[in-house]
């Protein structure tokens, strides 16, 4: 079965815990043995009491009062030492995660393709946190509770059919039913994106809907997604019941089973028989958690199904096997450059041909869909071209080392990213060896030196996440700040007034030629506002350069 | 500590929306009571058996018999149970997401709000809501009652038991309380790491580009894994307090076994009065305790819903707005706007300061000028996306502001920038405009933007599919079928929000020509920096950069 391929390959993932992991198991079932013995002792002390309060069930009794004590407090361990193991297990399986997408989607997740994805591989990771402690970890305390059980039970085999038998089915069954569950839980995953795409749809497109005074129809669509997730849903859960109701059945089958068989064997039967009952109900409490922990399974294996799709997505362009010397020259040439994001969709660049010389300034214009995001990305290579190339001093720069060609192409992107880490944090990503002074001169450049000195905190403010500390100008320009700091030879800006208002977003642009300082710059803009320091304008439609008019 | 204000209008919220609820949650519970029932009489049932057993005949083969009917009855009730806790949150759900939608449609295009957030607010933040009316609601009520139930039934038939069961059950309050003083506080810190951890997490997957382009990808995984360390050993201290409070609700059960089997097997000797009652006070334990672990597993449940509920709540607290209705539509329409101003909240300058225009009904009006002047916003009012802040705009003379938005919305028909295309076939995203239009009609207005010239190339003409997951038309195409939808509303205003700005010149002036036919005989009001539309026979308005209209230009 492919599901328990995935989760063998996610145990794989965490070798170097290998210990811990072991470990929590060997307590898990410690406790869950320490269960069996309190309910064995117990059991002997009642069926010692009724038969006249012998020697053995007085002992059985005072047995009884350390146990009390001894399995809450195994359960305790048992809890901090698997916890213990799975926290270091999760933070493996983040940091492998990322260092695979940094390497398989260097553009980002989402990036060619529907927003939701991040979100869903973000809970897939936290299912997988589950895999451990929701469901190896209570399988193991139930393996061994019903191993024990069919030991002390062993010597009567009608016995081990009657009680062993139910339990090990109540065990074993919500295991055996995990796959198919993991399918269902596929779906009501892939409803639950369907879902998303019917709200997106609607609230992307909202202007037109009210226009058309189609919220009613509009809210009966979304509704209607609404629905089929449920219902998905609804045969997620039921199979979760079934599996629950299936197991709380056979524990109790066990626990009839053997007072069916005390009857029959009589007297003779009758300490083994309060034994086994006292057995069974001890069991129960293990095995209940057996359904959580097939549902648990199922969410890792569909989890980890796709985790692994992402991870071995292959790299948009493989990096050369012996790179090329990074060249000296900065011409930046494209040559017959055509690009489309998917085979279906119309190609957004259709042989475009294009050179651009050191320290020339030039403007792309376009509306949004135009194709400059697209030229952005393959000039990153976080995309490859469909045919043409793009050379940087005449080599191509499929042939550079990624690292090598990214030194010297910094592309401010729409959605460059402010971290939630502190303004120097930010900018020392791109020149982590820079002194404040540096970073002071950049921020300078990008002329928002004079605010970040009027924080109280100055360098060391928080951005928040994703910037959201500061206005949208402020951000945008702290990310300039950061694009101008390495010494990169060509500089390309995406919309980079994209949330300005007007005024601002003329200083912004009036200060690009101080800021770029002798620099190859591209701006790619949907207009230009004439305060632009440019050499050269072309405007991109219908995926062809041409010189831009006025 | 005290929760934050929007932390208790959250609760408040989630509150009413649960008397709301209050008749679909009574089934659940109802049967949840009737499994503890069947329960307490499987135990006796098992008592009696047990006692047989032990020398103490009475019970048989029928019992036997009795117990495997029960256990499936059980079974049938358990899952009946969850049936009925899935369709009540099934319900509050898909009310709640109703709700939010409509008022998300009422803040309309303006609100500051993202798609994406707002999409992850109706489809996850609602989602997050499931388990506080699916299992929370029913568990709580069920921690209550079960254990009473079982008390009562303890009661007649051994009431120091009962007793013992009741005292018992008011321990794991007070005993939760007591290791809970530290371990709520802990667990509330914990929970705060974890986000924090977590929020790192999605924070660098989400800037994953920006660390790749400035070499930093590896650094950031390391630094994570260090992230990762420190949280596990800050958690870990944490967890070994808030993990005692479960350990106690474990040793008060085990603690209530050992004392009544202490108790009757102490005295279950030949003179025990009634071994099957003493048995079946001791089985009923397990039963007791059951509804308690119920509860204290969906407790994490309320805390994810209290954290969604902070998030929806200010959203859906307050009446939507109200308006008049629209007895018909007028065939012509006069606008005119009177000293009308419009003010963002936040923003600098007024969008609009005392603007001043009129039209006459087939009127067409240009209006242009740099971006940011306040075009859009001119639209904006007449559509109902925006409120004048103050002045007036009259349409036919009657004041437009006391119509509700959507009654507004009917007068015209409108283009925007960028026109959207929703996952469907082209037919029927014409169809948007008016879903009840004849395919005469329907030609008529797809022959008239144009787009049956393009949609003939296309492998599916007029079905084949378009937006999300369908073909992709580009942009001057999309355009073209946005202005059918508006050719086929044939309504009596006409407003156009820069209509050719995704267009290439070619494109431009085959769509010019489209827009020149829609506004034939109607009011129009065009928004508008290209050169091509001057064209058009209208009036032109000059918006300033000093934000003021000024007088219109013949």
């Amino acid at each position: 079965m492919s599901m328990w391929a995935d989760l063998a390959s996610v145990w794989r993932l965490w070798a170097a815990r290998r210990r811990a992991l072991w470990a929590g198991l060997a307590v898990a079932m410690l406790s869950a043995l320490a269960g069996v013995a309190l309910m064995t002792l117990a059991g002997k002390g009642v069926a010692a009491g009724v038969a006249g309060g012998g020697m053995l069930g007085v002992a059985a009794l005072l047995w009884l009062r350390p146990f009390v004590l001894i399995r809450p407090a195994l359960r305790w361990w048992e809890r901090m030492a698997s916890h213990d193991a799975a926290f270091r297990a999760l933070a493996d399986t983040r940091v492998w995660f990322f260092r695979r997408l940094a390497e398989r989607m260097p553009g980002g997740i989402g990036f060619t393709g529907s927003g939701d994805l991040l979100g869903r591989l973000v809970s897939d990771v936290d299912a997988l946190d589950r895999f451990y402690l929701g469901a190896v970890v209570p399988a193991a305390g139930a393996l061994a509770a019903v191993l024990a059980i069919a030991l002390l039970l062993g010597a009567e085999p009608a016995l081990l059919l009657w009680v062993a038998l139910p339990l090990a089915v109540a065990l074993v069954l919500p295991l055996a039913l995990a796959p198919a569950t993991a399918r269902a839980a596929q779906r009501a995953a892939e409803a639950r994106g369907a879902l998303r795409a019917a709200a997106v749809d609607p609230l992307a497109g909202m202007e037109d809907v009210l226009a058309a005074n189609a919220e009613g129809r509009a809210a009966a669509r979304l509704a209607e997604a609404d629905r089929a997730m449920m219902a998905a849903q609804r045969r997620l859960v039921a199979r979760g019941a079934w599996a629950g109701a299936a197991g709380q059945l056979l524990t109790q089958m066990a626990l009839i089973g053997g007072l069916a068989w005390g009857l029959m064997a009589g007297e003779a039967g009758a300490a083994l028989a309060v034994l086994a009952l006292f057995l069974a109900i001890g069991a129960a409490e293990m095995l209940g958690l057996m359904p959580r922990a097939g549902a648990a399974l199922a969410a890792a294996g569909a989890g980890a199904r796709r985790l692994f799709e992402a991870a071995d997505a292959p790299p948009p362009v493989a990096e050369p096997a012996t790179p090329a010397a990074p060249p000296e020259d900065a011409t930046l040439a494209l040559e017959r450059l055509s690009f489309a994001w998917s085979p279906t969709a119309p190609p957004v660049l259709r042989a475009v041909d294009l050179v651009i010389r050191p320290g020339e300034r030039i403007a792309i214009l376009g509306p949004s869909g135009a194709g400059k995001s697209s030229l952005a990305a393959l000039l990153l290579r976080f995309a490859a071209p469909g045919e043409g190339r793009i050379t940087l001093g005449g080599v191509d720069i499929a042939a550079l080392e990624g690292a090598a060609l990214r030194r010297r192409v910094v592309v401010l992107s729409q959605n460059a990213r402010l971290f939630d880490d502190s303004i120097a944090a930010n900018l020392r990503l791109a020149a982590p060896e820079a002194p404040e002074a540096a970073l002071w001169r950049a921020l300078a450049k990008a002329g928002v030196g004079e605010f970040v000195r009027s924080l109280p905190e100055g360098l060391e403010t928080l951005c928040g996440e994703g910037g959201s500390r500061f206005s949208g100008g402020e951000a945008r320009r702290i990310a300039l700040a950061r694009a101008l700091l390495p010494p990169a030879p060509v500089l390309v800006l995406d919309e980079p007034t994209a949330g300005l208002d007007q005024a601002a977003a003329r200083a912004f642009l009036a200060t690009l030629g101080t800021a770029a300082e002798g620099r190859t710059l591209i701006l790619l803009t949907h207009e230009l506002t004439g305060v632009e320091p440019l050499d050269r304008a072309f405007r991109l439609a219908g995926g062809r350069l041409l010189p831009a008019a006025g | 500590m005290e929760p934050p204000v929007n932390g208790r209008a959250a609760s408040a919220w989630l509150r009413k929306e649960a008397r709301a609820q209050r008749g679909r949650v009574a089934l659940p519970i109802a049967l949840g009571l009737l499994s503890t029932l069947c329960a307490a009489g499987l135990a006796w049932l098992i008592a009696r058996l047990l006692a047989t057993l032990l020398g103490f005949p009475g019970g048989g083969w029928a019992d036997v018999g009795l117990a495997l009917l029960l256990i499936l009855v059980v079974a049938l009730l358990g899952m009946a149970q969850e049936a009925a806790q899935t369709r009540a949150g099934e319900a509050a759900r898909a009310r709640i997401r109703a709700a939010l939608f409509a008022r998300l449609m009422a803040l309309g295009p303006d609100d500051p709000r993202g798609v994406g957030e707002k999409a992850s607010l109706l489809v996850d933040r609602v989602e997050a809501l499931e388990g506080f009316f699916a299992r929370w609601l029913p568990a709580m009520a069920l921690a209550l009652l079960s254990p009473l139930l079982i008390i009562l039934i303890a009661w007649w038939a051994d009431w120091v038991s009962a007793l013992v069961l009741l005292v018992m059950g008011l321990l794991v309050p007070v005993g939760m309380a007591v290791t809970g003083i530290g371990a709520a506080r802990e667990s509330r810190r914990q929970l705060e790491v974890l986000g924090r951890l977590s929020g790192r997490f999605v924070d660098r997957l989400r800037g994953l580009a920006t660390l790749v382009q400035f070499d930093q990808a590896e650094a950031e995984a390391r630094a994570l894994a260090g992230k990762a360390e420190e949280f596990r050993a800050r958690t870990m201290r944490v967890l070994r307090v808030a993990f005692l409070s479960t350990t106690v609700l474990e040793l008060l059960a085990a603690g209530t076994i050992a004392y009544l089997a202490w108790r009757h097997g102490a005295h279950l000797g030949a003179n025990h009065p009634d071994p099957a009652t003493a048995l079946f006070c001791l089985l009923l334990v397990p039963a007791f305790f059951q509804p308690l672990r119920t509860f204290s597993q969906a407790y994490h449940e309320a805390l994810a819903a209290r954290g969604a509920a902070a998030d929806l709540a200010p959203l859906l607290e307050g009446a939507p707005p109200a308006g008049l209705r629209l007895a018909e539509v007028p065939p012509r329409v006069a606008v005119a706007f009177t000293e009308v101003s419009l003010a963002y909240p936040g923003a600098p300058a007024p969008a609009l300061d005392r603007l001043t225009f009129a039209l006459a009904p087939g009127e067409a009006l240009l209006l242009v000028g740099p971006s940011g002047a306040g075009k859009s916003s001119v639209l904006k009012l007449l559509m109902g996306f925006a409120r004048p802040t103050s002045g007036r705009i009259a349409l036919n003379g009657q004041d437009a502001t006391l119509l509700a938005p959507a009654e507004l919305r009917r007068l015209s028909a409108y283009v925007g920038q960028r026109a959207h295309l929703f996952a469907g076939t082209i037919r029927e995203n014409i169809l948007l405009a008016r879903p009840e239009a004849s395919e005469a009609e329907l030609l008529r207005a797809a022959e008239a933007a144009r787009v049956l010239a393009f949609a003939r190339e296309l492998p599916e003409g007029l079905e084949t599919r378009v937006g999300e997951g369908g073909y992709g038309l580009s942009g001057g195409q999309a355009q073209r079928v946005a202005l059918a939808r508006a050719f086929l509303r044939d309504a009596p205003l006409v407003l156009l929000d820069e209509p050719t700005t995704a267009l290439d010149p070619g494109t431009e002036a085959e769509v010019m020509e489209a827009i020149a036919r829609l506004c034939a005989g109607r009011t129009a009001i065009i928004a508008t920096h290209s050169p091509v539309l001057r064209g058009l026979s209208a009036r032109v308005l000059a918006l300033g950069e000093g934000r003021r209209a000024e007088s219109p230009v013949a």
